[in-house]
This record gives C-alpha cells, sequence and structure tokens, in this order.
C-alpha cells in the first residue's frame, strides 16, 4: 500500500510530536509514503476571512491535482483540518462538473488539471481500515496494561461526511487504544469542539470548551487524553495553565497523540520514535507506570 | 407597518458564498442547539437565517454570529434539510469583511493574517503568524500582546514545536497566486478581500 502522506503546516511546527511518531508508526505497520510534491496549505479554519470560497477550493485543488498527476495514491491526511478542507473540495468537485469546470480555470493559470481521480484519507480510515486492529494488535510488543485513555475524536476527522465512521458515536479511535491493550474510557463529550482555529482570538469563549472536554474525560477516570488533531492538541494541552488561571481550574492532564501511544506500544524509543518529550504536561510517568 | 423586505435576501443569495442554501431552512433550530459556541452568539444560526429573510441587513451583517464558528461541522451533520450551515456562515462573514463590518474584530484579522501568509508563502509558519497577528494593532499593543503570550512561545520552543527555519514560499508560488487571484475574480460576488 502507498500513499501520499499530506502532513501539513502544523505538523512541522505545533504539531511536531504528530510527525515525528507518525513516521515510525507507518513503518512498522509496513505503510509506504510519499511526500505531494510542492504541496500548499489547506487554508485550515479561518481562511475564509480572507478569501471567497472558490480560491480556498482552488487552493486544495493544487494539491489534489499534483497528487493525480504523480501516481494518483489515495492522499492520507493526518490533520484533521487538512483532512477535512480536503475531502470537501475533492467532494464538491466530484459531485459538480461546473465547479470542476471553474476550479480547473484557475488550475490552468499555472498549468494544472483535476480530473477528481484521487481519494482523500484520514489517517484513522487507512489505520482502522486498510491495516485493520489485527494487525495493529499483531504489532504491539508492549500492551499498555490497561491504561485508561479518553480518545477525543473532535470534530474535523469524521464529521461532516463519516466516510469511515459514525459522525456521532465513531469508534474507530477507541477501538485501536484497545488493540495497544490500553482502556478506552467512554465520555459523552469525545465529539465536542475545542474551539478549533478561532481558539486564539476567542480564546475567553474557548477556555470553556475545553474546560468541560477534560472535566468529563477526567469524571469518567482518563488518565490522560489522545487526540488525531493537531489543534485539539494544541488547544487542550498548551492551554491548560491559562485555563487554570482563568477559570480557576487545577488541570495537569496529558495530551498525546494516538500514534505516540501506537509507537510506544510498537517497542519504539519513548523520545526517538513516540516523541513523548515533546509534550509539555509529561506524559511519560502514566504511560511507564502503565507498561510495568 | 413596517412590510417584509426580500432585497438582502436576494444580495444573500447574489453574493454570499452558499447564501442560497438559506432558502430550505425550516426553522427548527437543530443548528442551534449544535453549536458549540450559539449561548455566545447575539443570534444564533437559525435567527440570522430567519433574520436575512426578514431583510435585516444590519443586524446580520454586524453580528458576532457569523464570526465565531468553530468549524466543528455539528451544524451541517444534524440540519434535516441538509444545509451546510457552517458553509453559510462562514460566506456571510467573508461577505460582511468585504462589506467593511467587522463584528469580531480579532477573529477577524486572525483570518485575514492568515490567508495574507497563504498567499505570500503557500503555507502557515506558526511563529512568523502569531507575530504577524499580534502586532496587527501597531508596535505597542503588538508588544503587550507578544509579552502577553511569551511564555506560551518560549514552553513550544523548548519543545520542539516550533518551526526553527525561517518562512521560506512554496516553489510553485508565483503560479499559486496566479490562480488563487483568477479564483478570486470568478469567485461569487466578484473577488476576495485580498
Amino acid at each position: 500500500m502507498k500513499y501520499f502522506l499530506y502532513w501539513g503546516c502544523s505538523l512541522e511546527g505545533s504539531g511536531a510530536n504528530f510527525l515525528v511518531s507518525l513516521k515510525p508508526v507507518f513503518e512498522t505497520l509496513g505503510v509506504e509514503w510519499e511526500e505531494i510534491k510542492d504541496w500548499n496549505c489547506c487554508g485550515a479554519s479561518v481562511s475564509y476571512a480572507g478569501a471567497n470560497d472558490l480560491a480556498i477550493k482552488v487552493l486544495n485543488a493544487r494539491n489534489l491535482a499534483i497528487a493525480e498527476a504523480n501516481g494518483g495514491y489515495d492522499i492520507v491526511a493526518p490533520c484533521s483540518s487538512c483532512y477535512i478542507q480536503m475531502v470537501k473540495v475533492n467532494h464538491e468537485i466530484q459531485e459538480d462538473p461546473e465547479l470542476a469546470a471553474k476550479v480547473n480555470s484557475a488550475l490552468a493559470e499555472g498549468g494544472l488539471k483535476y480530473n477528481g481521480g484521487v481519494r482523500v484519507r484520514h489517517v484513522l480510515d487507512v489505520l482502522y481500515h486498510d491495516i485493520g486492529v489485527d494487525k495493529i494488535r499483531e504489532k504491539v510488543v508492549k500492551p499498555l496494561g490497561g491504561l485508561k485513555v479518553g480518545g477525543y475524536v473532535g470534530c474535523q476527522s469524521v464529521r461532516p461526511y463519516g466516510e469511515y465512521d459514525s459522525v456521532e458515536r465513531p469508534i474507530t479511535h477507541d477501538r485501536i487504544l484497545e488493540a495497544l491493550g490500553a482502556e478506552a474510557v467512554p465520555f459523552p463529550k469525545k465529539m465536542r469542539c475545542c474551539g478549533s482555529g478561532i481558539f486564539l482570538p476567542e480564546m475567553e469563549y474557548c477556555f470553556h470548551l475545553v474546560k468541560d472536554i477534560l472535566e468529563d474525560a477526567l469524571t469518567h477516570g482518563a488518565q490522560l487524553i489522545s487526540t488525531v488533531c493537531p489543534m485539539c492538541a494544541m488547544n487542550l494541552e498548551v492551554y491548560q495553565p491559562r485555563i487554570n488561571k482563568a477559570l480557576g481550574t487545577d488541570f495537569d492532564v496529558p495530551i498525546v497523540y494516538l500514534t505516540q501511544l501506537m509507537a510506544v506500544a510498537f517497542g519504539g524509543d519513548l523520545k526517538h520514535d513516540a516523541a513523548l518529550h515533546y509534550n509539555i504536561i509529561p506524559p511519560e510517568k502514566i504511560i511507564q507506570s502503565a507498561l510495568g | 407597518m413596517a412590510s417584509y423586505d426580500p432585497s438582502f435576501a436576494r444580495e444573500v443569495f447574489e453574493n454570499v458564498d452558499y447564501g442560497e442554501e438559506i432558502k430550505m431552512c425550516m426553522q427548527c433550530g437543530v443548528c442551534a442547539a449544535s453549536c458549540p459556541l450559539s449561548m455566545r452568539m447575539d443570534y444564533s444560526p437559525r435567527k440570522i437565517f430567519v433574520m436575512i429573510r426578514a431583510g435585516k441587513r444590519e443586524e446580520v451583517l454586524n453580528s458576532n454570529a457569523i464570526m465565531l464558528c468553530t468549524s466543528c461541522y455539528s451544524c451541517k451533520v444534524r440540519c434535516p434539510r441538509g444545509i451546510p450551515v457552517i458553509d453559510v456562515m462562514h460566506g456571510l462573514a467573508n461577505y460582511a469583511i468585504r462589506q467593511g463590518y467587522t463584528p469580531r474584530k480579532k477573529t477577524a484579522v486572525f483570518g485575514q493574517e492568515f490567508w495574507k501568509q497563504i498567499y505570500r508563502l503557500g503555507r502557515i509558519d506558526e511563529k512568523d503568524l502569531s507575530r504577524r497577528y499580534f502586532f496587527a494593532d501597531g508596535f505597542t499593543q503588538g508588544i503587550r500582546n507578544s509579552l502577553e503570550m511569551a511564555d506560551m512561545g518560549i514552553t513550544m520552543f523548548l519543545h520542539k514545536r516550533m518551526k526553527l527555519l525561517p518562512e521560506r514560499p512554496i516553489k510553485g508560488i508565483k503560479d499559486l497566486r496566479k490562480m488563487l487571484d483568477k479564483a478570486a475574480q470568478m469567485g461569487k460576488g466578484g473577488g476576495g478581500a485580498i
């Protein structure tokens, strides 16, 4: 299986622990990938303040066109925002010939054309449906010993299309956690939004969103929270001290990427493969005590 | 008694991305109930839609609601009439800003700086984006904002979560800009804010 890995801008910065841990996980699972040549940003959630809808579509269509012309492998996006932007534009182009013509007349300015022939996938989709929990379980050499993890799904990795999981009651994240030997703690707010891309300018409102999510996961017994989205990770982890200060809470919950837990369970090095030292709220102790 | 004025609805259908979708709204309120920030909004998405039909142009384009979308897609998933509520809200935000309204200035500036950086580089460099966002209101306020957030920046840097390379455009930036310029011209209502 070969894919285009479109990791996007966040994974080169604030979400670096996602990309560092994803690479050895893919290697262990035999996933071959290459980068989309000279890829550009997807526009994420906030570009509409500066650009009309067609410009944002063309932005994404450029990546799709380059992928199509260079092998046409499925594109796998670890970042939820990259995924949703691209999958949405792809659907709309595939379903609407008039839109496809408009997009292509803009792409032609740079000598590109997109025929709608590429599939966009989220990393959870590939892990669950292409590789499968059985193969993931086979590769586990250090089971996570009943570690209680809140699998925080958030918004954009499954909504709105629900192509690979339920949009209201998703299971893929939890099933993968269980394959690693962890206990996936059910918590009702696992689908509530953290504030996403407008967190920074709307902090005072978004603090409350994160507080509700963290409280809910902790109340249901989570020792740490895993995510597959760089915005979720940023908003839930990095802002915790500020939330404590603003709202009088005392959160100190590690937020890890699912791939970091996978790298640990696959026997990878805690630093080199799992990048646990990239985390600001240290998860090492909790994880190591689960490993025994 | 004031009569029903359809002119703003027409303006929205013709100029706002996904604006015509509001014709399908049956005012059930599922979008309002699903929205994580609707309790912070002056008018819920449902109310915004009925106000468009009622011709409340100033109220809608000045509303904080159109700027407070977190893009969680709950409304789009749940709308029983299949309206992409999120896309309509984004379209309204874009239109309001183009018309000179700034209902949530900080969020508008953040989004505009985000887009400008894409246009300039083809990618987002988070440290540079933060700097431009913090300094959007001038130097003094920029220093104040930067100091306010300095602890977070230092923490991210120390944990290797800040890209250290200087910002650099993608190789195909010139072609990308040509494509985006063309798309801006061809878009509904005649172009983006840049």
